[in-house]
């Protein structure tokens, strides 16, 4: 049955390609085109006050690599420069800013922000708010007055500390790229010999059920395994993710991930009248909560109540857990088991409904 | 003779309203098929709108408080007390910290020294130590600057009160004032939800274009309607149509969800956001044209705009801003019409842009809309000859 559709595979370069190609391509994108560092912000600088004060500011935002002074325009046209999308925040300096300054008062600068994009108008608060404290901190100095910091914080950043996007990306994406391929070649291929009426005929073959559908589900399992190889390969050599853990755990992981994806394929396409259908309830059911609801991009924390109780049954959501704990933490057996059984439960729960309804289908 | 032309452009006509109605009728009897064009959708912007959220909160954090005095549990509460921390452990030690950050326990550890309180007091400068799981770049950014912030402030308190035994009552400080403009309670759905709208009118046009031409072409059907006197030309036309109509009713029922359900406001004019989809769809047609060209079935059909559709929505800023990509990839987002959808979207509804504003974004879906339809027509045409 197995070299049957091995067979079927070869015929087939696209599918092949499809399944090799694509999630190399894939990940290159996700990793090279995936990012949110916001760095050299174009702002626009509104200095009325005119002093040296106010200018030494504004040379602290050109000098930062955080920001580039795009535009010197006036408090009335920052708007207009926000629509266009030509700057995304702006400095703007009353006058009064640099007198108080040399009286050693305070003196308040005003960031406006475009806030259509929350993500980066955090981060642009977040990188002036540490540009205003370094002038501060300047100006006490060179009063002459003792500054020891009376406290002090120091963080350790762990597991990612040049915190690069892709290290956070790749053991997600590995989920997200080996689910869409498994449901969706399985789902197609499988709807593909209902279209055609080529199931019914290995049904009436002498050949056992079980031994027909494990025989569709081990290539698949197989291209799904030299997937996975693939997006190691490419992210550990091209993006220097480490794999501090058990490479061992992963693949087993991997597997396992992979029977419930296959699974999934199985129901669909034991559901599905045609290829068209097919599709869709793969995108619908596979590929969106991969994506979504997987943790992969944004965090289950943050979630509604009803979308976090819906991720516990989506598979990747285990497995990018357990991914990044292996890969990343060095994590063992010890932090991954919970992610290995709730995978289990899945697979048996989905690979029995898939098997009922096959039956049911061609009695 | 002019006589003969217009009669000529008269049947052109009732052939082109035939195939519309032929085709409308095809399409939208398939009860599953609209699901599809309609349901999914819904589904798929509702699941977004709720689950893309970027905002950094509730970062599980495990305390370590060495010290136990007065003062150091008085600063923890405070430093938990916005939300971007939430406390799920108490521990004892660093070791017991990091173990609970391996296990992805807790997001961030805040560790106070022993004798915290009265080093603070006494002038001595204690260092407070903060754990963070750095996997996450946006989350381990905003955990190093909440708590760079926050003992920014107590340490300058600090200091404000040892200047003030000296005699000094005032000092000179900068002060940020933010204001936020478009969207100022930064509600990652407002900005999110416009983009997604991109990315569905391609679900809706391209893929389906791509696989309905391509499952004709399976069956044998396209052959047949061309041996009938109707024009190439206007077979093809009456056969987007519908999907242009599908095409704006699935902006105006988003725009509805957007509004209602999601806050996004309605800025801008209309008619530039109408003029935009147009244009746009234009272009997404032609792409599923294009690779119902080079498919001879529905799996390559659907391939192949799959294929299109990953890096294009990757490649559009929806996600991730452009700016943020390295350099050499950011000119090739200059060749994807989902680029610069998305930015008139979001210009016209969360910034109130209008005409003079984003009439850039217009040329360039013009200039794709019409070289991608001209190209796709080209190709169709060939392929049938």
């Amino acid at each position: 049955m197995a070299s049957k559709e091995i067979l079927h595979i070869q015929r087939d370069p696209r599918m092949l390609y499809f399944a090799i190609v694509m999630p190399a391509v894939m990940l290159l994108l996700f990793g090279f085109g995936i990012s949110f560092d916001t760095d050299r912000v174009p702002i626009a600088v509104c200095d009325a006050d005119h002093t040296p004060e106010s200018r030494a500011l504004a040379n602290a935002f050109g000098r930062s690599k955080d920001f580039d002074i795009v535009a010197r325009p006036r408090p009335e046209e920052i708007e207009g420069l926000f629509q266009q999308g030509r700057a995304q925040a702006a400095l703007v300096m009353r006058p009064g800013y640099g007198r108080n300054l040399a009286n050693e008062r305070p003196a308040e600068v005003e960031l406006v922000v475009d806030g259509a994009d929350p993500s980066s108008a955090n981060q642009i608060m977040q990188k002036a708010d540490a540009i205003a404290r370094a002038e501060t901190r300047g100006r006490i100095l060179r009063l002459g007055v003792p500054t020891q910091p009376t406290v002090e914080a120091r963080a350790w950043i762990r597991y990612n500390p040049r915190a690069l996007s892709p290290i956070f990306l790749v053991p997600g994406l590995t989920a997200y790229l080996l689910g869409v391929g498994a449901v969706l070649l399985t789902a197609l291929s499988i709807a593909r010999e209902w279209e055609h009426g080529s199931m019914e005929q290995l049904f009436a073959s002498p050949v056992g059920r079980f031994e027909i559908i494990l025989g569709k589900l081990v290539p698949y399992l197989g291209i799904g395994m030299l997937q996975l190889l693939v997006i190691l390969v490419v992210g550990t050599t091209v993006f220097d993710v480490p794999v501090r853990g058990s490479l061992l755990l992963l693949l087993g992981l991997a597997l396992l991930f992979l029977v419930c994806m296959l699974g999934q394929g199985l129901l669909i396409s034991a559901t599905s009248r045609n290829q068209f259908l097919a599709t869709q309830r793969g995108l619908i059911t596979s590929l969106l909560p991969s994506l979504l609801l997987s943790g992969m991009l944004f965090p289950i924390d943050n979630m509604p109540m009803a979308l976090k109780v819906i991720s516990w049954a989506v598979p990747a959501r285990y497995l990018v857990h357990a991914f990044r704990g292996i890969m990343l933490k060095g994590g063992g057996w010890e932090t991954a088991w919970p992610d290995f059984v709730a995978l289990s439960i899945f697979a048996v729960v989905v690979l029995t409904f898939a098997t009922v309804r096959f039956q049911r289908r061609i009695a | 003779v002019k006589v003969e032309r217009l009669k000529g452009r008269r049947l052109a006509w009732s052939q082109f309203r035939a195939v519309v109605r032929k085709e409308a009728l095809q399409t939208f009897r398939d009860r599953r098929i609209i699901s599809m064009l309609v349901l999914a959708p819904l589904i798929q912007v509702v699941l977004f709108g709720l689950a893309v959220d970027f905002d950094v909160d509730h970062v599980p954090t495990a305390v370590v408080d060495m010290d136990g005095s007065a003062t150091s549990r008085a600063q923890l509460r405070q430093l938990l007390a916005d939300g971007t921390l939430r406390r799920v452990a108490r521990v004892s030690t660093e070791a017991e910290a990091n173990q609970l950050l391996d296990q992805g326990v807790a997001g961030a550890a805040v560790i106070i020294p022993a004798g915290f309180g009265a080093d603070l007091e006494a002038g001595r400068s204690p260092a407070v130590q903060v754990l963070v799981d750095g996997a996450d770049p946006l989350r381990s950014s905003t955990v190093v600057s909440t708590t760079s912030q926050f003992f920014g402030r107590l340490a300058a308190q600090g200091l404000r009160e040892r200047l003030a035994e000296a005699g000094r009552t005032h000092l000179p400080e900068v002060k940020l004032v933010p204001r936020v403009f478009f969207n100022p309670r930064l509600k990652t759905a407002v900005y999110m939800v416009p983009g997604i709208l991109a990315m569905l009118l391609v679900s809706v046009t391209t893929i389906v274009t791509a696989m309905g031409l391509s499952r004709e072409r399976e069956m044998g059907t396209l052959e047949q309607l061309l041996v009938t006197p109707v024009e190439p030309l206007t077979l093809l036309g009456g056969k987007m149509v519908p999907f242009v109509a599908v095409g704006f009713f699935d902006v105006l029922l988003l725009l509805a969800i957007m509004t209602g359900l999601f806050e996004v406001p309605i800025r801008g004019p209309l008619p530039v956001l109408a003029l935009g989809t147009l244009l746009y769809v234009c272009s997404t047609l032609g792409v599923g044209l294009l690779v119902s060209t080079v498919s001879s079935d529905q799996q390559q059909g659907f391939m192949g705009g799959f294929l299109f559709m990953l890096p294009a929505a990757l490649l559009s800023g929806i996600m991730t801003p452009v700016s943020s990509m390295p350099a050499w990839l950011q000119p090739v987002t200059w060749l994807n019409p989902l680029r610069f959808f998305a930015e008139l979207v979001r210009g016209v509804l969360l910034r109130g842009a209008g005409f003079r504003q984003v009439w850039p974004q217009l040329l360039i879906l013009t200039v794709f809309g019409v070289t991608l339809m001209s190209v796709a027509t080209y190709r169709f045409r060939r392929k049938l000859a």
